[in-house]
């Protein structure tokens, strides 16, 4: 007993003065904190808190470049993350509490944020401020404004400087392995059945890999939020843009339910064929993403729909490893309809106005002054290109005619997570431009750089594009721009709660089709399944949330 | 001899005859049993660590080619990349200190607090024992919620600070009444007799009580290190701007879930060999945390000692 | 008669009622204060307006519950796989503890009781990764099964509404039986071993030292822990029925935990998340009332 007295003693001594060290850090404050940082002759560095709630990427308190943009711009930002817990959960603990950090992206959450009244609000900033203000244009900026008439805080994303440099489709699409099109000598696939019947006969004519295991044709993803594979296609298939949840009728100007419409039963009931066929997966409906990755990436997988973000990094880099991308295994993507001769709105192009959430200010913030300041400097070029590209000639370097490159050293040396902690730092929930440099030459992005993204494609994609007369992903879907000015309508559902009887509607349909679509296409007799899929969909109530829906893209045309 | 006696030893003879015969079938039984036994627990214990072995073969195996599934015993493309990328997260001997300090407070303030309550709750004349019983019980069925819990420790002082890990969990009913049930299993009669020599409640807690409590001490004992060492949501929760407090387990999850989203973005990993993803990072983390329990558990096994003797007070 | 409660017990007492006042205290600060938050299931919660001000709505949180046919779904989902869980956790721990004990091999003893508790520190997701594999239509459980001729195709285990409970019990018996079976064998090392020896002296067999030694020498540990998990019955879960759920079986395995997470936390609606927490606090209390009612008179353990 005395023993544990004892020890019991020693330990909360050590802590009591482990807690006095560390309360007197923290009187020491936020704001300047002039022993950690060298002092430069312009003065102390600022320290500033930045909390986001998406999932992001921490890097070290001494990270280099970190250190560099601290010191031309005097203020240095420590992010944390969102990490096992919803945005609404953290947001609403962070309000209940009542202290937030300098900066915060709310997420979901944004608008809690403002009804408790805790952003700052920018107007005067944004007239202060050139590289803020240039960010949006006016009438973008009236899409922040709230009701009280101030705007108080910008999407960081989807802006394009100059010339569009996108190589990427990021978005949906039906994908197809570059070896198939070879096969048939790249055909012209436009329609849903086209597309079936290329997989059936190059699967027929080639059932294995060269190892011997099995081609599996098509597969379907669905597990939790990422079912959009499964539900999302009679949308594109009638040739409408990504509105996410609704389709909006071009000429009626309505909003339409993508659900039941006609395209959408001709949709289910071709997989329900070809899943009878045995050309879809049959475990497509009980697969975790992880085991569709692993699936994706031994190559064997020929078709699926499905977007870029969710599988192509992770996929891509097993294919190269495994030189499975010199078999023709890497995915190109196809803007088909549900019949030929329809144009088609996959993928498109230019910024993507999303202004329910973003960067704010908060009222905890000593100096929002500064705070903004340091936002305009992040969008200086010089700085973004320390956030994007780092340092010339450690992290890239520049040819005689002005370009920017990185050596296969440099690329793998920027791949490496502990690299990317202790040297880079792209404040990549600041604002940050996607396009051309202001030198107009490069891109924004590295990603985007031409030279980077040639060097990057496969052979086979390469003679791929070259058969069809493209040169990067977006053009071989050949979609047609024709977004509309309420364009898209997701970034208003996303932000439906179960307030309204729209946002109940919108998460009881959710529910449904989770349970049915699985149902529906592994059916024997799909028309008896489909009409007791629509019987059980409508009492969801549907009208409720399309109604609010129309209330929003009313609101948005007459701005 | 007598005839009293004569009957005892061929009463003996026949009980022991009795025995052997019952020995001999219980040998067969025995071996069958031993048998059975043996093949059961190999099964289970097959069971069991195959598991950890299939974390510990994926976390030296290189995260792209892991990506690939097929992971079974041993790791295909060897690689100590995970575990380099979980030693090298900046912070985390930090959180390793933090997480050691709170195991270490944590298990002796709740281990000492918890056996006290459930001292008193177990004596035989304590005039409360069924209310306070009661009070406690209900505490493991309800729950404020998450705000209002935050607002508390907001309101106490707690949030921001060290001890937020260690007073608030300190005494739980489930651990209480574990304990309250073995003191309840000791007999009566050492209390009295420590009475009767003119002992107070307090001495016979600490002398006589406690020291046969041992194998029901290491078991809470365990139960609480290890949930002061897997702790992180209070980490997150309380000490979300405090990266001094933070703990092992809570920058292991944030390197993790840096890692997730890096494999879904253009930052990614690009083909380098030794590439990490979340399932080789996890892998790794999940090892990285389990060796120190499984070393802290020998330990204390020498807790769980058959046969304490009761000494000195025969039934 | 005199009672009980008079000054001179007091007196004689006065260290325990101290200390127990001090727990009095801590208990209601932590535990009690809390409960204050429960008004958020009666009101329309708003981060902005907080706790003070947010609108009264009085029950209609709950109506919105009970109306709802999935939440009755959820909850008999949930009941379902809890007294499955509890039923076999239960056995499968003091079974294993039992056995285990019978170990004469000391060699081995300590080994395999430390592999037993490893899954419990392996998070869900790599225990249902591991399992969802194993169970998949090419895995080794069908491989298994297939090669033994005892079905002619491979099962996906996971598109079967009937399989889903099961499997729910099972993960959790992999991960936790080790785990659980500690108290038991922390319960057994404080049998008195005498009475083994004088048992053996009598001629008992092992299934008769179990039957009449052991099991009652750990009865009240049994008891206890059957009480206060009965409590627990709606706490089945969330992770496991998460990770391993589908479109399929979503009918089956949606626990009231997930339910809450779809309409409450992810709608930042707290005031349901809430008010189905209340629900299960007001079912697990009268659970337990009733089992320590019946405890109380078929033996001698109680809660309280």
């Amino acid at each position: 007993m005395k023993k544990i007295i004892a020890l019991l003693t020693v330990v909360s001594l050590t802590a009591s003065m482990l807690m006095g060290c560390a309360k007197s850090a923290e009187n020491k404050g936020g704001s300047t904190d002039a022993t950690e940082t060298e002092t430069e002759a312009t003065g102390e560095i600022k320290e500033f808190t930045a909390f986001f709630a998406v999932p992001g990427s921490e890097i070290n308190d001494d990270n280099e470049i970190q250190q560099m943009i601290a010191e031309k711009t005097g203020v240095k930002v420590k992010e944390t993350w969102l990490a096992g817990q919803t945005a609404d959960e953290a947001v609403g603990t962070i309000i209940a509490g009542g202290e937030y950090p300098d900066f915060i992206n709310g997420g979901d959450g944004m608008q809690a944020l403002y009804d408790a009244g805790a952003l700052v609000a920018w107007d005067e900033y944004i007239e202060k401020y050139p590289n803020i203000k240039e960010f949006y244009s006016d009438a973008d900026w009236e899409e922040f404004r709230q009701e009280d008439g101030h705007i108080y805080w910008m999407n960081p994303f989807d802006q394009v400087y100059g010339e569009s440099k996108t190589t990427t489709h990021s978005g949906e699409a039906f994908w197809i392995q570059v070896r198939v099109l070879e096969w048939a000598k790249y055909p012209k696939i436009e329609s849903l059945d086209e597309y079936f019947d290329l997989l059936r006969d190059y699967a027929a004519a080639n059932p294995t890999m060269a190892d011997g295991t099995e081609n599996i044709p098509y597969t379907i993803l669905c597990d939790d939020w990422r079912y959009f594979c499964l539900e999302n296609p009679p949308l594109f298939l009638a040739g409408n843009p990504n509105d996410g949840s609704v389709i909006v009728n071009p000429e009626t100007l309505k909003v339409e339910d993508y659900n039941t419409t006609d395209v959408a039963k001709r949709y289910f009931e071709k997989l329900n064929i070809e899943y009878k066929a045995g050309l879809v997966d049959p475990t497509s409906f009980t697969q975790t993403y992880d085991e569709y990755i692993a699936k994706l990436s031994t190559g064997r997988v020929l078709g699926m729909v499905d977007q870029w973000w969710n599988f192509a990094y992770t996929v891509n880099d097993v294919f190269k490893q495994q030189g499975l991308d010199n078999q023709g295994c890497n995915y190109v993507p196809l803007g088909i309809t549900i019949d030929k001769g329809m144009e088609n709105q996959w993928y498109t192009p230019g910024a993507q106005l999303n202004p329910s959430s973003g960067i704010a200010v908060t009222t905890s913030c000593e100096d929002p002054d500064a705070a903004f300041k340091f936002i305009n400097d992040v969008l200086s070029q010089e700085i973004h290109d320390l956030r994007f590209w780092g340092v010339e000639g450690v992290d890239y370097a520049v040819d005689e005619d002005g370009m920017y490159y990185r050596t296969e050293d440099m690329r793998m040396t920027v791949a490496d997570t502990s690299y990317k902690a202790s040297h880079l730092s792209t404040y990549s929930y600041f604002p940050l431009w996607y396009g051309t440099s202001r030198d107009g030459k490069n891109a924004m992005q590295p990603a985007e750089q031409p030279v980077e993204f040639l060097d990057s494609l496969n052979d086979n994609v390469v003679k791929c594009f070259e058969a069809y007369g493209v040169t990067t992903y977006p053009d071989m879907i050949g979609s047609v721009d024709k977004a509309g000015v309420w364009y898209p309508m997701w970034s208003y559902s996303n932000t439906l709660t179960t307030d309204t009887p729209g946002g109940v509607a919108w998460t009881k349909m959710g529910e449904i089709k989770h349970e049915w679509l699985p149902q529906v296409v592994m059916a024997d007799d799909f028309d008896k399944k489909w009409s007791e899929y629509m019987d059980v969909y409508s009492t969801a109530k549907p009208e409720d949330f399309l109604a609010e829906m129309q209330t929003e893209l009313d609101r948005r045309i007459s701005k | 001899m007598s005839e009293q006696t004569k009957e005892a030893v061929s009463d003996l003879e026949q009980s022991v005859s009795v025995s052997k015969n019952s020995k001999k079938v219980h040998q067969v039984e025995d071996r069958i049993f031993m048998v059975c036994n043996g093949i059961f627990m190999f099964l289970f214990v097959l069971i069991t660590l195959y598991p950890v072995l299939n974390t510990l073969a994926i976390s030296f195996n290189d995260g792209i080619d892991g990506v690939r599934g097929g992971i079974y015993l041993f790791p295909r493309k060897w690689t100590f990349e995970n575990y380099i990328t979980v030693i090298r997260k900046q912070n985390l001997m930090q959180g390793a200190y933090i997480t050691v300090l709170r195991t270490v407070i944590g298990t002796l303030t709740s281990l000492f607090a918890n056996a006290l309550l459930a001292y008193i709750i177990s004596r035989k004349r304590f005039l409360f024992k069924a209310q306070l019983s009661f009070f406690w019980v209900i505490t493991m069925y309800v729950n404020g919620g998450l705000i209002p819990i935050f607002l508390l420790y907001k309101g106490l002082g707690l949030t921001n600070s060290f001890w937020v890990y260690v007073i608030p969990g300190m005494v739980s009913a489930f651990n209480v009444l574990v304990i309250r049930t073995f003191m309840l299993g000791l007999p009566d009669s050492l209390e009295e007799s420590a009475q009767l020599d003119g002992a107070g409640y307090m001495t016979i807690f600490v002398k006589i009580i406690s020291p046969l409590c041992k194998p029901v001490y290491a078991t809470i004992a365990l139960f609480v290190a290890v949930y002061q060492w897997n702790s992180w949501f209070d980490a997150m929760l309380y000490n979300r701007m405090n990266a001094q407090f933070t703990t092992l387990q809570y920058e292991l999850m944030k390197l993790l879930a840096s890692v997730t989203n890096q494999s879904s973005s253009v930052d990614s990993m690009k083909n380098a060999a030794g590439a990490v993803t979340p399932v080789s990072i996890r892998a790794a983390a999940t090892i990285v945390t389990i060796l120190p329990i499984v070393c802290l558990y020998p330990f204390l096994q020498r807790y769980f000692v058959t046969g304490l003797t009761i000494g000195g007070v025969k039934e | 008669m005199d009672s009980k409660y008079n000054i001179k017990e007091i007196k004689r007492q006065y260290v325990l009622l101290i200390w127990s006042a001090i727990f009095v205290v801590y208990g209601f600060v932590f535990y009690y204060l809390p409960l204050g938050g429960w008004i958020m299931a009666f009101q329309n919660y708003k981060p902005k307006t907080g706790l003070l001000h947010s609108k009264f709505i009085g029950l209609d949180k709950f109506k919105f519950l009970f109306e709802d046919d999935t939440f009755i779904r959820v909850v008999r989902n949930t009941l379902a796989m809890g007294v499955l869980n509890l039923v076999t956790s239960f056995v499968m721990a003091i079974v294993f503890a039992i056995l285990l004990n019978e170990v004469r091999n000391k060699f081995f003893k300590k080994p395999i009781q430390t592999i037993s508790y490893l899954p419990h520190f392996l998070s869900m997701i790599i225990v249902t990764g591991i399992l969802h594999d194993a169970l998949s239509a090419n895995g080794i459980v069908n491989e298994i099964l297939v090669n033994l001729n005892f079905i002619a195709r491979p099962i996906d285990f996971f598109a079967h509404k009937e399989f889903f409970w099961p499997i729910v019990a099972f993960t959790n018996l992999w991960k936790e039986t080790g785990w659980n079976a500690i108290i038991y064998l922390a319960a057994i090392s404080a049998i008195d071993p005498t009475l083994y020896e004088a048992a053996s002296i009598d001629g008992a067999g092992r299934w008769q030292k179990i039957k009449h030694i052991t099991l009652p020498g750990i009865k009240a540990t049994i008891i206890i822990l059957l009480l206060m998990n009965v409590g627990n019955v709606l706490n089945a879960g969330f992770e496991i029925q998460y990770l391993l759920g589908n479109g399929l079986v979503k009918g089956v395995a949606d626990t009231i935990d997930i339910y809450v997470l779809k309409w409450g936390v992810s709608q930042s609606d707290f005031s349901l998340g809430t008010a189905a927490g209340m629900f299960k606090s007001v079912v697990s209390i009268t659970l337990i009332v009733i089992a320590n009612v019946i405890a109380r008179r078929t033996s001698e353990e109680r809660l309280y």
